[in-house]
């Protein structure tokens, strides 16, 4: 009982936790201010962090659910590639169907990631891995390698698509609208039944399996739900750039899994929480953001942002030692 | 008694050598259908190319071995080969060597600190280190490639003994070595060891964490190793090179009997899986397949022969086999 309670706990709030990460996320937020002169809070520039974050925020939340299992999905950058390419390859026959398609094929490659990983029982790691370099390579050859701007017969991407993302509604972009109904859909299904059966998946799976949870269908469902989430971000892609792009996400994976670990869960898996997750890649983001203003220059930028990860992470890692 | 070779046997070798069996069916197949595949000159070329990859592997089976992961491989590569460069400049052909080895040893030790010291666990350890030793890279060599022009350095880059090229038998060397090392010496059983179960490792008095050190000081030293050999065969430092490299060695291993929790996994098996994709490498180019085909081909390999892998724990239980 006391097991569940502590769970429960960890999975609603980890206030130590949450409040550490904001700390580091307060530091950064007064680095940048008095760095910029100001012009890091203005709400262009946070708007901007908005419009470059909505999709990774998206498919971290994916990406989240999995890592709570214990599992891990390195297929969600090209995942996000080929969405992005069938959307705008398939746009002869409208935006919806086009989107449907993209959102299909996302579906089955989620059902093969987990149903090689639950029933085939191998890795996580390997099977993504894998299917990485598959899904990468059959977006390249969709779309012959390389940026594609027109569908098959020559449709164009509709107007309404790129306005829809730069639009806002009181003042708020309407991709902060999709990233806040995606983060409410989480939240409702992490506090359903099945939420918690993900969670004690991850705690323990054969304890899970044992207490009569159908583990395998809900291991399932993570990939599945990560990948329709992918889906999501490839039209909000598509959206912002106005292009199906195959090379596109390649930092997909490691930025969504860094911002999950920073958000601290772990990734043997049984922790996580949204809250954590956002902050995780609002910390990523203000901290590219931040470079860019003070002038880092683009080499070095790779380099502190591991450090920042590592610093993140072990702040968290330490807590969990006492 | 003459010893008898049961049928079973052959089966029972089969299965637990399928990456072997793998690799004999490919090069069988590519010799008789491919042309210039059995050529001197292709199979040199196979093992120039995956040489590199080979030194990369052997250190990602050490961390392997003992449940860890080193992302940071590829991105390692890059550094060194803008520090052998440097250094060649400035010092000369043997500082640049050492120093380049010194440096990747420092630097996978320090992902062994991280990993053994904090509970950071070595995938987000090394994923941080990753973009620190690509933005050193970088930084180092202003995102330029720089230009060796030392005759002897660049020419031990294409040199070969025999018509096999002298890095592919410094690799075969250092396998050697290593199964040695792993199979033979106790610090070799303990790595086995702390892969198979941390806890009992540790209470039956194994340094669980400076043996965790130890490995990712290798696979940092291998990584320098593999660095300078592609530094000298692209006669250059570039900060962009190895990319990618890291998920070829940890695929090698896998598809060598590698199982990604620790524990499990070989010398021979990783030699072979390096050679398995260098081959399937070759044939892809060689046929003509669009590049854009061969990551399909790859993974659906990758994934084949994990499957297979695990079937075969699954049958023997625990009675898989250890090295």
């Amino acid at each position: 009982m006391q097991n569940i309670l502590q769970r429960y706990r960890s999975t609603s709030f980890d206030t130590q936790s949450v409040l550490k990460i904001l700390m580091i996320l307060v530091g950064l937020v007064l680095l940048a201010s008095a760095f910029s002169q100001g012009v890091f809070l203005q709400p262009k520039n946070l708007v901007n962090l908005i419009y470059q974050n909505a999709l990774l925020i998206v498919i971290a939340l994916g990406q989240m659910l999995v890592i709570i299992t214990g599992g891990i999905d390195l297929s969600v950058g090209s995942m996000l590639a080929i969405s992005s390419v069938l959307v705008v390859l398939f746009q002869d026959y409208g935006l919806p169907a086009s989107i449907a398609i993209a959102l299909i094929a996302s579906v089955a490659f989620g059902l093969v990631n987990g149903f090689l990983v639950t029933y085939v029982r191998l890795p996580a790691f390997v099977v993504t891995l894998a299917t990485m370099q598959i899904i990468s390579s059959i977006a390249k050859v969709l779309s012959g390698g390389g940026a594609i701007y027109t569908g098959l017969h020559g449709a164009e991407i509709p107007v309404g698509l790129g306005e829809f993302y730069k639009n806002t509604l009181a003042g708020i972009p309407y991709p902060l609208f999709v990233c806040l109904i995606v983060i409410g859909l989480a939240a409702l299904y992490l506090r359903s039944s099945i939420g918690h059966y993900t969670f004690s998946i991850g705690g323990n799976e054969r304890a899970a399996y044992l207490s009569g949870i159908p583990t395998r269908l809900v291991k399932m469902a993570v990939y599945v739900i990560s990948a329709a989430l992918c889906c999501l971000g490839g039209v909000l892609f598509v959206a912002r750039v106005g292009m199906g792009d195959p090379q596109t996400g390649t930092w997909i994976p490691l930025d969504s899994i860094a911002a999950v670990s920073i958000g601290g869960a772990s990734l043997s898996g049984g922790t996580g929480t949204i809250l954590g997750t956002l902050i995780g890649v609002v910390i990523l983001s203000v901290l590219n953001n931040i470079m860019n203003l003070l002038g880092v220059p683009p080499t070095l930028q790779p380099a502190i942002k591991g450090i920042v990860i590592l610093l993140a992470v072990y702040l968290n890692s330490a807590r969990k030692q006492n | 008694m003459r010893a008898k070779i049961y049928p079973s046997q052959v089966v029972g070798f089969a299965e637990q050598n399928s990456a072997l069996v793998a690799l004999v069916i490919v090069c069988l197949l590519g010799a008789l259908f491919v042309s210039n595949f059995a050529s001197g000159m292709n199979l040199s070329a196979i093992l120039f190319q995956y040489a590199i990859i080979g030194f990369l592997g052997l250190g990602q089976l050490l961390v392997i071995l003992t449940g860890g992961i080193d992302l940071s491989q590829g991105a390692q590569v890059a550094m060194i080969s803008i520090i052998t460069a440097v250094l060649m400049r400035q010092a000369g052909v043997l500082p640049a060597v050492l120093g380049s080895l010194l440096v990747g040893t420092v630097f996978g030790l320090t992902n062994g600190l991280l990993v053994s010291r904090t509970r950071m666990p070595a995938f987000v350890v090394t994923l941080g280190t990753m973009g620190v030793a690509r933005g050193l890279a970088q930084v180092i060599s202003d995102s330029k490639p720089i230009a060796i022009e030392v005759g002897s350095f660049v020419d031990f880059g294409r040199s070969t003994l025999a018509g096999i090229p002298v890095s592919a038998i410094l690799w075969v060397v250092v396998s050697l070595g290593l199964w040695f090392f792993l199979a033979q010496r106790r610090t070799g059983r303990h790595i086995y060891a702390v892969g198979g179960s941390e806890e009992s490792a540790r209470l039956s008095g194994i340094a669980v964490k400076n043996v965790k050190l130890l490995v990712f000081g290798l696979s940092g030293l291998l990584s320098a190793v593999g660095g300078i050999i592609w530094t000298a065969r692209l006669s250059s430092g570039s900060p962009l090179g190895g990319n990618g490299y890291e998920m070829e060695s940890i695929a090698a291993v896998i598809v060598g009997g590698g199982y990604m929790l620790g524990g499990i996994g070989t010398v021979s098996g990783t030699v072979v899986g390096v050679l398995l994709f260098g081959v399937i490498n070759s044939i892809l180019n060689l046929v003509g397949i669009s590049p854009y085909w061969q990551g399909t081909i790859k993974g659906i390999l990758i994934l084949a022969a994990v499957a297979l892998s695990q079937f075969r724990r699954i049958d023997h239980g625990s009675q898989a086999r250890r090295s």
